[in-house]
């Protein structure tokens, strides 16, 4: 097994940025820094990296469509934004197309900026010992029937659940319709899920602490999240606690939810090929007590999941 | 209601005239006081519908020609009416009646007009000065509820200007605050850094000051000095003073260049509301421009790259806050122009009298029929909700009332340019310190 040092990459059009940043996380990663975020590409070609970290505001190119490119080009490098603006578009934009894996917001706090990277770190070790594992790569579960995916909806509006009803028979996807959050607890250990397709709340109930716990419980679970809450904080939070993998206005547009469902599902597909479960998700846990206290809870509750999972 | 908005209210009872009766008989009539007031007396057929008006006009005609009476007194007195008179159903609203009776009334004046019911038949007599007076009436009334009209609307204006204005400064304030969150970042972590830093070298310092105490006391035992040398050497392990400096230099540096840069921002946020100045002398729009790029720097930095060729400029009299939010309007309208990284070219400029500033873009400019209305209040190209359509309105106003000029051209594909002329020295007119108060 390679003993190479994590590889990082600042980007940001601020050198002072750069300079800080790069003087903190020398000790513990190999940090490269770049302040034009057109050069990165090429960086990238002549130097991978495991880690790119880019600002959202930068003359020439917004850090959301260089970290999209970075997804397309290598998609397993980890992609985290840091910016001073709290601004939803770019948000929306750096998740749905930049796939990010946190949403920082500057002024930083020196010790979450450290979890974070160290947590992100976490996860390129775990990935490169499971790609150097060899193992024989199991054909796809062979108990499955002609579905090529598993998808547990847990929204009672009808609009949502007619498109979501269409597209799952157009790509053979198994649909599964939670009306209740008991009912999703139910489906979610006993079925073999692969996506979940959420609002934000149900019936009046938060569905976020649930969202929380699944990116914990299971990270293998990609969570396409329909809602007609348009709020950077929320959003925020769902991509650092929940690990989210798409947010979508509502009503939903068939177009966009028809691209989300395609990319869930090559993703789903991919992790199938892998000869070892690939560490998908690693979500930030909650800040606040209470909200810790109710992922906890329902941490139990999915009990028989977990169980599968780790078997 | 009905009889306001109608001719009933005009309507006055005459009894009307055979056909048959002579001339004589009706100038007869006319004479007698009861008919004074009117020009004309109505003349009905059997079925009491009107046949016409005969006018005393008309019978002074009649009794003017040689032998006229003799001649004409005794025909009946169908023969003078005159058939064109004008009927009118009673129940034609006033407005519609005014125009129809304007449209046909001759001069000189020599007829009232018949009013008649839904069937066409005989009512009554309407005089053209009552209708006037109704008119007159109606229009004053007209006229109070289009000053209570203006009010409101003049009033609802003054509500619209200062939504713009907070719409502009609450995008000013938003693009300011992540101005501020950049050197907040890189400072807040240096100064961590530095603590981080600083730490081992204080205990150098006391491992040294140790060291040295023990080499100043005779007393100081071998296996002492020994223990304090190796203390010194282990700090020094620890703190690496010859990378020290290399590490502490720049992070003091950037630290203080984010320091001055807070400041910066402090005294641009200051300079550009300039709460403290209303109408100013000795402003120079060069320091408008300056501060309003300060201001806009964040909304501009992934959109365009900002040139300025700014010429030395004489001061002027003008409100700089009003000039700093049209300019703030300008930069963000070119910032919002463009499809992709752009350019943004501001110059300014002193010729006779005057100062002149343009501001030119190379975004996606404007179709003609944009064009025209880009002045006009609540017209804009933007999204709801992302826009008053009120910038370009008051931004108009503001010059204007400084006594300036806002001119444009535009073309779609290449850019759109904006000129702004002051005068140097001010008309002795209160106008912009008027504005302050209403904006």
């Amino acid at each position: 097994m390679s003993q190479q040092p994590v590889r990082i990459l600042f980007v940001d059009d601020e050198e002072r940025i750069l300079r800080t940043l790069a003087m903190q996380f020398r000790r513990h990663y190999q940090v490269f820094t770049e302040s034009d975020p057109q050069k990165v590409m090429a960086l990238l070609q002549q130097q991978p990296m495991d880690i790119v970290v880019s600002d959202q505001r930068m003359p020439g190119m917004s850090g959301s469509q260089l970290l999209a490119q970075v997804q397309q080009d290598y998609p397993h490098t980890l992609r985290i934004l840091l910016t001073g603006y709290s601004d939803l578009e770019a948000a929306v934009e750096a998740l749905n197309s930049g796939g990010i894996f946190r949403y920082l917001t500057k002024p930083w706090v020196t010790s979450e900026m450290v979890a974070t990277l160290a947590q992100a770190s976490n996860m390129v070790l775990r990935q490169r010992a499971s790609q150097s594992n060899v193992m024989p790569i199991s054909s796809a579960r062979s108990n499955r029937s002609a579905e090529r995916a598993n998808l547990l909806l847990l929204d009672n509006d009808p609009q949502t659940l007619a498109v979501t009803q269409q597209l799952c028979v157009e790509n053979q996807i198994k649909l599964f319709h939670a009306r209740s959050l008991d009912e999703a607890v139910r489906l979610l250990n006993e079925q073999s899920l692969d996506m979940l397709v959420s609002d934000i709340q149900l019936d009046g109930n938060d569905v976020r602490p649930l969202l929380m716990t699944l990116a914990q419980a299971h990270p293998q679970l990609l969570s396409i999240i329909i809602t007609p809450f348009q709020d950077t904080q929320v959003l925020l939070k769902l991509i650092n606690q929940a690990q989210i993998f798409r947010y979508l206005p509502k009503p939903i547009r068939r177009g966009m939810y028809q691209r989300a469902i395609s990319t869930a599902l090559a993703q789903v597909e991919e992790w199938r090929q892998q000869p070892a479960p690939v560490v998908t998700r690693l979500a930030a846990t909650p800040v606040v007590a209470e909200e810790q206290s109710r992922v906890n809870g329902l941490m139990g509750m999915l009990g028989r999941l977990r169980q599968r999972l780790t078997a | 209601m009905s009889s306001q908005h109608t001719l009933a209210s005009l309507l006055k009872s005459v009894e009307p005239l055979h056909a048959r009766l002579t001339v004589n008989d009706v100038a007869e009539r006319l004479l007698q006081p009861d008919f004074k007031g009117f020009l004309s007396l109505p003349v009905v057929d059997d079925d009491n519908r009107p046949l016409g008006l005969v006018s005393r006009y008309r019978l002074q005609d009649i009794f003017m020609q040689r032998f006229g009476r003799d001649l004409w007194g005794g025909h009946p007195v169908q023969h003078a009416v005159n058939t064109e008179s004008l009927v009118v159903p009673v129940h034609t609203p006033l407005e519609a009646a005014a125009s129809i009776i304007t449209a046909q009334v001759q001069y000189p004046v020599t007829e009232d007009f018949i009013l008649v019911d839904g069937e066409g038949r005989y009512l009554g007599l309407g005089t053209l000065m009552d209708l006037l007076k109704a008119m007159e009436q109606r229009g004053a009334q007209r006229n109070q509820t289009l000053q209570r009209a203006l009010r409101e609307l003049k009033h609802s204006q003054a509500h619209l200007v200062q939504s713009e204005k907070m719409a502009s400064l609450g995008q000013m304030v938003a693009g300011v605050a992540h101005e501020l969150n950049t050197p907040l970042g890189y400072v807040r972590n240096n100064v961590q850094l530095l603590q981080e830093l600083v730490e081992p070298i204080i205990g150098l310092a006391q491992a040294q000051a140790q060291l040295g105490a023990c080499l100043a006391d005779p007393q100081t035992e071998q296996a002492q000095l020994e223990q304090a040398l190796l203390a010194v050497q282990q700090a020094t392990e620890q703190a690496a003073p010859e990378y020290f400096s290399a590490d502490f230099t720049p992070l003091i540096e950037d630290t203080l260049y984010g320091v001055d840069q807070l400041a910066e921002l402090a005294v641009s946020l200051k300079d550009f509301a300039r709460l403290d100045r209303a109408m100013s002398e000795a402003i120079n729009l060069n320091d408008c421009i300056a501060s309003a790029l300060v201001i806009a720097r964040n909304t501009l930095k992934d959109k365009a790259e900002v040139i300025t060729r700014l010429d030395e400029l004489p001061p002027i009299t003008c409100t700089p806050s009003q000039i700093n939010q049209v300019l703030l309007n300008l930069l963000t309208n070119a910032a919002q122009a463009m499809d992709r990284p752009g350019k943004i070219l501001l110059r300014s400029w002193v010729d006779d009298g005057q100062v002149h500033l343009s501001l030119q873009d190379n975004g996606r400019g404007m179709p003609k029929e944009v064009q025209r209305r880009i002045f006009d209040p609540f017209f804009t190209t933007k999204a709801v909700g992302e826009g008053t359509g009120l910038g370009l309105a008051i931004s108009y106003k503001i010059i204007q009332e400084h006594g300036g000029r806002i001119r444009f051209v535009s073309e779609p594909g290449r850019g759109t340019r904006f000129l702004i002329s002051l005068p140097i020295h001010q008309a002795a007119s209160s106008a912009p310190l008027d504005l302050q108060r209403s904006a």
